[in-house]
């Protein structure tokens, strides 16, 4: 490890972090909530069996997976159906599925899956009970399904450019934690040391679901080919991922989860100045991260796009990953500040996907400084929620101007500044984003404008006394409570705030669906519109029975050439 | 019904905003129907009781008119408005008793004098005649049921904690009342449009790919 610096660099600026454009740009990082898991899985010793597999000819039925942890076992509980194509969509309004699935606190008895049997299939038409952690459910990619079904039935592996042109073999197109569906509550097991970092529940249920259709591919493929058929070869079975479909109903979070999404972007922070303070880099540190950066090339050069804005994305990140390859062989990392210096440089020579991706790649050499900081990446403090009703008037509008100086001189009646509305459907209750002037929308808006109502509340407060607390205010307007609570929230979380226009006629929600993605730790985003996000998780991991110390943290860069 | 406590906030919640409150007083009231079910008490009720008596067309009406003194108005206090305040002025208490006249469904008060609790880090008892709740902040003892109404109530520092009720993690309430909270939550979606089933999602395209 390099020497502690004199200097610490401080963390960087929400106003420069927490810009739209920058959040649609994040990369995974060692903060990633897959690699945390697989991390502490390999670390503790984690065993993993398979206690049923009743899948029949036709590919229906279930099957269950245990993950044994020090003190308590979880279980995927999987379902497999037999769908119609004319059925299969991504959309959260779809019906049917070909995999449902439910991640069991404990082992399931068999009159669990009996009762989960009748459910889980149901997705949101069903309820599960607290016993129940997650509930997701997964669709083939039907191309590559019927693929390797037929090669392995028939004796061949699949071929390599129709994998890499997909990815994956099923996506997930909803996985529900926290509650949903009638599940137990993120309160009730938060306290356990093995998901106190957020989602490792839900992260764990799509790692063993990458382990499900796995052998559910193999099973379909002896069944068709008999004693012709193989088994998939290790090597290419670790490169599948799952992939997933995440809609705009998943955009709001960041807003509606201040406090968590500030720990997220907080973590990741706070590690990059620690990284960037430190005043040399060892030889060693210096080869990890020439390392890394060579294996990230291979994966960025498999990223496939067909969405405009991702293409033309992809085209500045892979001539910044030449800018960067050039620059860090000029012996540049062993200056002092080395990666403060190479940061600066990235802000100078690279676009926004390379900044960011420079950002989390100084941190690989440095799994001391950075990955401790994964337990500060939770939502514990409920109390951050009640107002402080003394606070002063004046305190209230200064506090305003510093969070969001930049939207009290918009013109937040123009058109173009207020294009947009959130608001959520009658059918399946999933927000939506519509257009004000054109949709009968505006007095259904749910409130994710929050710079729009902040400089609201600003100029109501104008003409109040100076000295008066907040509390008189709010008896008589509480329609502007929700902006004062998120503003008091701010004092103890910078970056809970996204510094855009959420409402503008140009927002792009995948930028705030990619802001949370990256900390899943996905790769290969994959725009199908301005609105919805294709990805890939898992891809390279080890399987549960190969999964080492040794592979498994790092899996998300590939080895190779590519 | 069986629910999960965050079912029963965001049922809560968008109830409430249903109910015609605003989004913070929604989100207030939700996480006091929390607190209340995981006390075992029967928060969705008390709250679709509140949302019947329709205050929220006229709030302006149902808030206290003046902090000083009792807290009443020209007809019934509503207790969110009520409840929040109180929170907002925690510091209050400190001085002395508040007082309130003619509150609707005062168990919507506990949620917030527990927040008082939590940040003076001292309990508070609130009385209305023979019925008695102390909390601090996090367990509740509340021997006898509360009544929907109450002509005078009082809320202040100090207080013993006994026969603490056990802690919920669940939410039950009567499938009518479920059934109630669902009607006004439902005021708050959009109705689909064909359009909107398409460019709102952003979808479109074939997922048989």
């Amino acid at each position: 490890m390099g020497s502690v610096a004199p200097t610490y660099i401080p963390r960087r600026a929400p106003e420069q972090v927490m810009r739209l454009s920058r959040l649609g740009s994040l990369h995974q990082c060692r903060l990633s909530f897959m690699r945390v898991l697989t991390r502490r899985m390999a670390r503790d010793g984690w065993t993993f069996t398979r206690p049923v597999f009743a899948i029949d000819d036709k590919g229906v039925g279930h099957a269950v997976y245990t993950a044994q942890g020090p003190e308590r076992a979880y279980s995927l509980v999987a379902f497999a159906h037999d769908l119609p194509p004319e059925m299969r969509s991504d959309r959260v309004i779809a019906t049917a599925w070909d995999t449902t699935f439910t991640l069991f606190d404990g082992v399931p008895t068999e009159q669990d899956i009996e009762r989960l049997s009748r459910n889980v299939p149901l997705q949101e038409a069903g309820r599960v009970s607290e016993r129940e952690i997650s509930v997701s459910r997964a669709n083939r990619s039907v191309r590559l399904w019927a693929h390797f079904v037929d090669t392995l039935a028939s004796g061949r592996q699949p071929d390599q450019d129709r994998i890499d042109a997909v990815g994956y073999l099923m996506r997930t197109t909803a996985v529900y934690g926290s509650g949903k569906l009638g599940a137990a509550d993120r309160e009730v097991i938060a306290d356990r040391e093995e998901l106190q970092v957020p989602f490792q529940a839900e992260m764990l249920s799509v790692y063993l679901t990458r382990t499900f259709v796995r052998d559910l591919v193999e099973h379909m493929a002896r069944v068709k080919g008999g004693d012709q058929a193989v088994r998939l070869d290790p090597a290419i079975a670790r490169q599948l991922g799952i992939g997933n479909s995440t809609g705009l109903g998943m955009a709001p979070f960041i807003i509606n989860h201040p406090i968590l999404f500030n720990n997220w972007i907080m973590a990741r922070e706070e590690a990059i100045a620690r990284v960037r303070s430190h005043q040399t880099a060892t030889q060693a540190e210096v080869d990890i991260f020439r390392a890394i950066l060579k294996r990230s090339a291979v994966s960025i050069a498999r990223w496939q796009s067909q969405h405009p804005i991702q293409i033309e994305k992809l085209a500045h990140l892979t001539s910044d990953m030449r800018a960067l390859e050039a620059h860090v062989q000029q012996e540049a990392l062993l200056l002092d500040y080395p990666w403060d210096r190479l940061v600066r440089w990235s802000e100078t020579a690279l676009s926004e996907e390379g900044q960011e991706l420079v950002a989390s790649l100084i941190l690989e050499p440095y799994a001391d400084e950075v990955d401790g900081l994964a337990s500060c990446m939770a939502d514990s403090n409920s109390d951050a929620f009640v107002i402080d009703g003394a606070m002063q008037i004046k305190e209230v509008r200064a506090l305003i101007e510093d969070r969001f100086g930049w939207a009290l001189s918009l013109d937040w009646e123009a058109p173009e500044h207020c294009a947009r509305a959130w608001y959520v459907s009658e059918e399946k209750l999933e927000p939506r984003m519509g257009e004000r002037f054109e949709e009968p929308i505006a007095e259904y808006e749910q409130p994710l404008a929050p710079a729009r109502d902040a400089a609201a509340a600003h100029r109501a407060l104008a003409d109040q006394g100076d000295d008066r607390p907040i509390a008189e205010f709010l008896l008589r307007h509480p329609e502007h409570r929700h902006t004062i609570r998120r503003l008091q929230m701010s004092r103890i979380a910078p970056y809970s705030e996204v510094q855009d226009n959420t409402i503008s006629a140009t927002v792009l929600p995948i930028d705030m669906l990619r802001a949370k993605l990256s900390f899943f730790g996905a790769t290969h985003f994959d725009p199908r519109s301005d609105r919805w996000v294709r990805i890939c998780m898992y891809a390279g991991a080890p399987y549960p029975e190969d999964l080492t110390t040794e592979n498994a943290d790092l899996w998300v860069y590939p080895e190779g050439t590519g | 019904m069986n629910l999960s406590l965050n079912e029963m906030e965001a049922t809560a919640k968008r109830a409430t905003r249903g109910g015609l409150y605003s989004w913070g007083l929604a989100e207030d009231a939700a996480k006091a129907t929390r607190w209340l079910c995981a006390r075992g008490l029967d928060g969705g009720a008390v709250l679709a009781a509140l949302l019947q008596q329709e205050f929220a067309a006229s709030l302006h009406d149902h808030t206290p008119q003046s902090l000083d003194g009792p807290w009443r108005c020209e007809t019934t206090l509503c207790p969110l408005i009520a409840g929040v305040t109180l929170s907002d002025c925690a510091g209050r208490l400190v001085q002395g008793p508040i007082e309130m006249r003619q509150l609707a469904q005062p168990l919507l008060i506990l949620p917030f004098a527990a927040q008082v609790a939590r940040r003076l880090e001292r309990p508070v008892t609130v009385t209305s005649g023979s019925w008695a709740a102390v909390t601090d902040g996090t367990a509740l003892s509340m021997p006898q049921e509360a009544p929907d109404h109450a002509e005078h109530l009082r809320i202040e520092l100090g207080g013993a904690l006994l026969q603490l009720r056990p802690h919920h993690t669940r939410a039950t309430p009567a499938p009518e009342t479920h059934a109630l909270l669902s009607r006004f939550a439902h005021l708050t979606y959009a109705p689909a449009t064909e359009e909107s089933r398409l460019l709102g999602a952003g979808a479109g395209l074939s997922d048989n790919d």
